[in-house]
Formats: structure tokens, C-alpha cells, sequence
């Protein structure tokens, strides 16, 4: 397993933002849907070793983040996207995802090409020279998508990652998320359901904190027959087990 | 020339344009045309610091411009205090650490875009800090010693704060890099600093001042109360991450 999470606790202050989450990963692409304040950018900064559990053990990659080594060793097989990217407006495409590369600890030598090539892969070859400050929402958003790939991760965690794509890039974007997720455990955070649907093999649904429901897709739509509000069969799902979890 | 494909499979008189991988060629041809060159003084910083990631910090720190504004402000508003102030050890002895948590503030979460992502890093982000700290007081002296050139203040300033705490700053990251902990680098900075500082202050011809006058004593509770700290947070139990 990958991601091992036993009974996971976040709070702040009196706020718990993750209650109790245990999960257990391998190689896929998973899901992980609920409404905003659910405790998925939590879970996902915890995974990322950005934040420490208030409680609970958690296993990377066959590892224990606690330990500074092991750590360390995580974090050099680790992408991360977060929710609100931060960048260096002065610097170029490039530049950025460079220098993120060589932080993680890539071999000097390698990082020309795999920077290339995670360039390429987000389809910004066209603006590998222009400053970040001139990009749209959408270019900045791939950009951060190619830092986070760029060491060929073993765990990718990314938050939110279509927000600001147009749909054909959406579409672009959940083939490499399938791509990716045939040799590494990917987890996509979302509020988004049609990316799960069409791009995850299993998917979570949070809420207040805990894990309500956990299955594939189709398990998930299957609760909404019958049930619940949306447009889509996913959607109907989704709202079907928030109701029946808040109740 | 053949080429092999991503598998290192050779070319077969099947493939495609006899198995040349385009798109890997284009990815090389890529890498080529948009690689960046280090200069020299990343090139050196990268084998003085065992990391082309700390060096590329160093290098960066300067352009990150509300960072180090921010930080350049602190320093020198520190440093001013300093020379300006009645010149008791105890001012002297927390000066540095002044600095250091206004640079530390400075290319802190509130204010860094990336910290997040950087905090993600295999590159411990302490010890980016460490970098950032040292970039900020050596151009800050660089600027400092031109300023020399023409005004007194600027000379005193230079070489009674800015090239001391560059010195001290280098220490600490050279301890950080040798030891691979950036509290065992940040520990010997300040041990160096407090020992200056006591020489200094014996300076005047009694050896045994230090230990014999009782003004001393205070500092060097705040120096061992610090010191403890240090060591308090460096062994804690992990409960959490980081």
C-alpha cells in the first residue's frame, strides 16, 4: 500500500477539520469528493507532510513521514498541487518548474528533460519562456500540474487540479491523470464529480471531517437511483449519501 | 542513428520512420533549447552546499523582491539599532536573532507565494531559510560596502553589522550543510555570535570578566535559556510531521 491512514485527526483549535479517517491506497486514481469545508484540503496537506496529524498514524510509500529520513525520502517521490498555488511572478515557466525539481532532489542532470517533458505533457510548450505574471488562470494551474509531475511521482496529490481549465483541457487533463495512475497512486481532490467519474477507479466522499462513503464510481451513482438532486446519474449519488450522512 | 524508444526497445523495420520516438526526440530537442545555464556562482554555491536546489534559493532570493525588501528593511533597521544603542551585551547578543526572525518572517508562509509548495520539498525548508538568510545580509553588505565609499555611517554600519552577520549566517548554513540539521547550523551561528560578543567585552584586559562580573550573568541566562530551547525543540518527541 502506498497511503495507509489509521484513525487520522486535524484540528484547529476547536475546529476539526479530519475526524477519525482511516484509508488504505495502492496504485490508482482515486477520488476524493465533498463540499467545500469537508476536510479534503486537510487530508490532502497532511498527505503532502505539509501539515502533522493532531492524531493517528500515517504510512507514505512504506514509510513513517515522522522520521526526518524517511521524510525526506517521500518527498523526493511526492507531487503536489495545492489548492491555491503560490508562485514567483518574475519567474518563467521553466524557471518555476526547475526549481521545484531540483528541491525535490533530482538528479542535476536528469532535470533538463524530465522538465521538458512535463512542460510538453501539460501542453504548454508555447510558453516555456513566458513569465508566470502573464499567464491566465488556466496556464497557471497547468503549470503547477507539470511542477507537480515533473519527478515522475510515486504519490501525486493534487487539489483541485481542473479549476480553471477550459473543458477541452479538463478532458486533456483526465487522460493524464489515467496515464499517471497506472504506475502511481494518484489522489485528486475535487468538488468536481465529473472528473471522478471519468477519470478515478475508486472514489471517497467526505463530510464533516470523516469518510461517508467509500467504492467505485458506479457504486456511487448507484446510491442516487431513485434519490437525490443533480443533473448527472454521479451527481444524484453525491447528494444522495450527503443527505443521508447530514441526517 | 537509430533511437530507442521509451521501452529501450531497438527500431524494427515496423515501427514508425524506423522507430525514432518523435516525441521523445522533440522532448530532447526541448530540454536543449530550454535549459537554463547556471551561472558561476551557482555553479560553486551547488558543490559548497551539496545541493543545486539550495543553491538555486540562493541564487533566487534577491529576485523574490517584497521578501526581500521586507527582510533588507529588518536588517538594517536591526543593525541601525544596534550601532545607535547604549552597546550593552544584551542588545548585542539578541541582534542577530532579531534579524534572523524578520528574514524568517519574511520568506514565511504569510508572505511566500510557494512556501507550501516549497514546504513539500525534499529540500528541508529550514535550511532554504538558512540560504535565504545568507543571500540577504551578503548582498545587503555588498550594497553596504559601495554605500562606504561615501558616507561614515554606512562604514560602521557595513563593517560593524552587515559583514559580521554575513560571516555568522555562512557559518550556520556551512554547520547546517556538514551536519544535514539546520537547528545544529542555527545553534553554532549563535554560539560563534555569543563567543564574539563575550570576547569582545573582555577585550578590555580582564580575561576573567566573563565569568567574574555579575553584569554578564543575565546574557548568560538568555544564552543558555535559548540554548535549551534549541536543543528542547531539536530532540522533541514527533508527535506531528514538522
Amino acid at each position: 500500500m502506498n497511503v495507509t491512514l489509521a484513525d487520522i485527526h486535524r484540528s484547529f483549535g476547536k475546529n476539526s477539520a479530519v475526524d477519525g479517517v482511516d484509508l488504505q491506497l495502492g496504485v490508482g486514481v482515486f477520488g476524493l469528493l465533498g463540499p467545500n469545508g469537508a476536510g479534503k484540503t486537510s487530508m490532502l496537506r497532511m498527505l503532502a507532510t505539509v501539515l502533522p496529524p493532531s492524531a493517528g498514524e500515517i504510512r507514505l510509500l512504506d514509510r513513517d513521514p515522522r522520521r526526518p529520513a524517511a521524510r525526506r525520502e517521500i518527498r523526493r517521490r511526492l507531487g503536489y498541487l495545492p489548492q491555491n498555488l503560490g508562485y514567483y511572478p518574475s519567474f518563467t515557466v521553466v524557471e518555476f518548474i526547475e526549481y521545484f525539481a531540483l528541491l525535490k532532489e533530482m538528479p542535476s542532470a536528469a532535470v533538463p528533460r524530465a522538465v521538458a517533458a512535463a512542460v510538453e505533457r501539460v501542453d504548454l510548450g508555447t510558453k516555456a519562456k513566458a513569465k508566470l505574471r502573464t499567464l491566465s488562470g488556466g496556464m497557471l494551474r497547468r503549470v503547477g500540474i507539470a511542477q507537480a509531475i515533473v519527478n515522475d511521482p510515486e504519490l501525486l496529490l493534487l487539489d483541485e487540479p481542473t479549476a480553471g481549465l477550459d473543458p477541452e483541457q479538463r478532458v486533456q487533463f483526465r487522460s493524464l491523470m489515467r496515464i499517471l495512475g497506472e504506475g502511481a497512486t494518484v489522489i485528486v481532490s475535487t468538488h468536481l464529480v465529473e472528473d471522478v467519474g471519468a477519470a478515478c477507479s475508486e472514489v471517497a466522499l467526505m463530510s464533516a471531517g470523516k469518510i461517508v462513503f467509500r467504492g467505485t464510481p458506479d457504486e456511487l451513482t448507484a446510491r442516487g437511483e431513485g434519490h437525490g438532486i443533480g443533473d448527472a446519474p454521479l451527481e444524484r449519488g453525491y447528494s444522495a449519501v450527503l443527505s443521508a450522512a447530514r441526517s | 542513428m537509430s533511437i530507442p524508444n521509451e521501452s529501450g526497445r531497438l527500431p524494427s523495420a515496423n515501427d514508425p520512420l524506423g522507430g525514432v520516438d518523435l516525441g521523445r526526440v522533440w522532448t530532447g530537442v526541448a530540454a536543449e533549447v530550454w535549459r537554463r545555464h547556471p551561472g558561476l556562482i551557482e555553479r560553486a554555491a551547488a558543490r559548497l552546499l551539496r545541493s543545486p536546489g539550495l543553491a538555486r534559493a540562493l541564487i533566487t532570493t534577491p529576485s523574490l523582491l517584497l521578501p526581500w525588501l521586507i527582510s533588507t528593511v529588518v536588517v538594517f533597521g536591526v543593525g541601525a539599532l544596534v550601532n545607535l544603542g547604549p552597546g550593552e551585551s544584551l542588545v548585542w547578543l539578541i541582534a542577530p536573532a532579531v534579524a534572523a526572525v524578520g528574514i524568517a518572517f519574511a520568506y514565511g508562509p504569510g508572505i511566500d507565494p510557494a512556501w507550501e509548495l516549497s514546504s513539500s520539498c525534499a529540500v528541508p525548508d529550514r535550511m532554504v531559510l538558512l540560504t535565504r538568510a545568507v543571500a540577504v545580509f551578503a548582498l545587503n553588505a555588498a550594497l553596504g560596502l559601495l554605500a562606504s565609499v561615501a558616507s561614515g555611517a554606512a562604514a560602521a554600519l557595513t563593517f560593524g553589522w552587515l559583514i559580521p552577520m554575513t560571516a555568522v549566517c555562512a557559518l550556520a548554513l556551512a554547520v547546517a550543510v556538514a551536519t544535514r540539521s539546520a537547528g545544529v547550523g542555527a545553534a553554532a551561528g549563535v554560539a560563534a555570535w555569543v563567543i564574539t560578543v563575550l570576547v569582545g567585552q573582555t577585550a578590555g584586559g580582564q580575561l576573567t570578566a566573563s565569568v567574574t562580573n555579575a553584569s554578564g550573568y543575565l546574557p548568560y541566562l538568555v544564552v543558555a535559556a535559548c540554548c535549551a530551547a534549541i536543543v528542547i525543540y531539536a530532540t522533541r518527541p514527533q508527535r506531528g510531521l514538522q
